[in-house]
């Protein structure tokens, strides 16, 4: 209001008497946004239980993936594949993509970096020293999306952009090893650092805003790397013939290989005013998503592409592909609702097994008085 | 913010006295200004990396344009390998055909006679691990789709490869062949034959409004690649 009728006031010649405390005000206004800003980059780590819900999918993803493929390891990733060490080391030279599973041929090796790979990935689900876990969860991940560059899909693309992201984040803090034991730590009355006065508390001031910093460029880079997903997902479909015409999912449901259970896609596939409302919704949900985020609309659209993401992996069978999805999206939840998650999932383990829950809370952020401290 | 104000205006009588040396005394007081600068300017650098990354993926995602193209080896520089993506799932338009991949083994006799196998499907054995399978594996997925879609983006409708990588495709899709071909029947093979069919995905059928024209485009094309060498199969 003020500022619409101080506007037309430029500064002309005569004392500008009367603007001059508006135009005061307004720089004014414009230093506080800048001051809130700098506020919460350096001194706010924002979104930290969604952080830490990016670690525990992608990390179970990864985990279960690793797992599902254990009887085609070698055939992915191993010495004995088609694509064989010889043609990705050809490959790495032209792609400037890296691997440690091609350092040797040895049989032996790759088997324990197999190993190493699933204990990674369920030491970083589990956040445990997550910041060290992280750096190797993404030296796993590239690694192995690098050997077998020809066999990934959308989903392993956004699982090696998501796990390079994480490293910068602090995805530790929230539901995770780490963060049970610097509770136990305070419970227990134990003050780490903090001792040395001076420069040593300087630099780890120094050091806390510069962990917050990156953790928030994380954060904003991860959320915009999904909008871009988004959004160019959509936005080519919108030039496709078929998409526009509402039969592109005639189509999908009709590819073999996408096929896990032909009666059902059968079925899916006799409505065609089904498909064609599924198949434009799609394409509007898609290209809708980086716009809705900043409202409330955004809560119904997420809900529309979780049933997306859940009929994608049981109707194509492709589960880890929406696994991955579906983390993405989840970034975008408050972190209430991380909060009331949580309680709730507190809740019903107390309910469940009154003993036994002493035992599982681990990983959940458990009551702190239940956890009698260990030994200190 | 205000506690960064009032440490600065701490610090710099402090860093006066000290004459910018590394010895500082003041303890209670704030952050010696080399220590708040170079804070600042690593926040500074973290947000412009930040902001730079993804403007850089944008022009990596979006369709080339005035500015990817003029900045398309920066930008390379950056985003390839690890940031490298492509989210065009099923876009422009989905995959409209189904494609049958077999393949067929020739044996050439100490005498010189030559015996041919019969055609060995490939893509049945593929169709037929998904079928029922709630979590398939890529192996069934993605393998021989793939490296058949590189094969024809590397080699196009011709046979005969023009270039290292296509080269290395060549090998990667006879290597798959060799290996499903050992491991479903054995024997011994000098070389191989892989045959494509490719057949369209029938358009909807004429219900409400449906074109039925389409029936002429749904005829199979049938593809004969090249015999090739196989060195490391036949062993067993």
């Amino acid at each position: 209001m003020e500022r619409t009728e101080q506007a037309p006031v430029p500064a002309p010649t005569p004392p500008p008497r009367t603007t001059e405390p508006a135009a005061v005000r307004m720089s004014q206004r414009v230093l506080d946004q800048v001051h809130a800003f700098l506020v919460l980059l350096t001194e706010r780590p924002v979104s930290l239980y969604a952080a830490a819900m990016l670690r525990i999918g992608y990390g179970l993803l990864y985990l279960v993936f690793l797992l599902r493929e254990f009887p085609h390891r070698d055939e992915i990733w191993g010495p004995g594949s088609p694509w064989t060490p010889a043609l990705a080391r050809q490959m790495f030279d032209q792609s400037g993509w890296v691997s440690v599973l091609t350092l040797s041929d040895s049989r032996v090796y790759f088997e324990v970096c197999y190993a190493v790979a699933l204990v990674t990935c369920a030491l970083f689900l589990l956040g445990w020293r997550t910041r060290a876990m992280s750096v190797l969860f993404a030296v796993v991940v590239v690694s192995f999306h690098a050997r077998a560059i020809f066999m990934a899909d959308g989903g392993d693309n956004l699982m090696v952009l998501m796990a390079v992201y994480l490293v910068f984040t602090a995805c530790g803090r929230r539901w995770s090893l780490d963060a049970r034991r610097t509770r136990l730590q305070a419970s227990a009355g134990k003050t780490a650092g903090r001792l040395g006065g001076g420069l040593r508390h300087q630099l780890d001031d120094a050091r806390i805003i510069l962990i917050t910093v990156l953790h928030n460029c994380g954060m904003f880079v991860i959320a915009a790397q999904v909008c871009f997903l988004y959004g160019c997902a959509g936005l080519y479909k919108v030039q496709g013939v078929k998409w526009g015409d509402g039969t592109a999912l005639h189509y999908i449901l009709n590819i073999d290989l996408f096929r896990p259970w032909p009666e059902l896609s059968q079925m899916i596939d006799g409505h065609h005013v089904l498909i064609a409302v599924v198949g434009y919704l799609t394409v509007l949900v898609q290209v809708a998503f980086p716009f809705v985020l900043f409202g409330r609309l955004k809560y119904p659209v997420l809900v529309l592409l979780l049933g997306m993401h859940v009929n994608i992996a049981v109707v194509m069978g492709l589960p880890i592909f929406s696994g991955a999805m579906i983390v993405a999206d989840a970034v975008f939840l408050p972190d209430r609702f991380y909060r009331a998650v949580g309680r709730l999932w507190r809740r019903t383990v107390q309910r469940t097994g009154g003993t036994a829950a002493g035992a599982s809370s681990g990983t959940a952020p458990a009551a702190v008085p239940s956890q009698p401290r260990p030994a200190s | 913010m205000n506690v960064k104000e009032s440490q600065r205006t701490d610090a710099e009588p402090a860093a006066q006295d000290g004459g910018g040396g590394p010895r500082m005394t003041h303890d209670i007081s704030g952050p010696p200004r080399l220590l708040t600068a170079g804070t600042g300017a690593a926040v500074a650098l973290c947000l412009a990396v930040a902001l730079a990354h993804v403007l850089l993926v944008f022009l990596h995602v979006a369709p080339p344009n005035a500015i990817s193209k003029a900045y398309s080896r920066q930008i390379d520089a950056w985003v390839r390998p690890v940031f490298e993506q492509n989210w065009r799932l099923f876009a422009p338009n989905p995959q409209w055909v189904n494609r049958q991949i077999s393949a067929r083994t020739k044996r050439t006799a100490p005498d010189g006679t030559t015996r041919v196998s019969g055609w060995i499907d490939l893509t049945v054995r593929d169709n037929s691990a998904v079928k029922h399978n709630v979590f398939p594996s890529h192996t069934a997925q993605n393998m021989l789709r793939q490296a058949w879609n590189a094969y024809l983006k590397t080699h196009g409708g011709n046979d005969e490869p023009r270039s290292h990588r296509a080269v290395m495709i060549e090998k990667y899709l006879r290597n798959i062949a060799a290996d499903r071909v050992a491991a479903q029947r054995g024997g011994t093979f000098d070389s191989i034959q892989l045959r494509v069919i490719t057949q369209p995905i029938p358009a909807p059928r004429a219900a409400g409004g449906f074109r039925p024209a389409a029936a002429a485009s749904t005829r199979a094309e049938t593809r004969y690649l090249p015999w090739w060498k196989v060195s490391s199969h036949g062993t067993d």
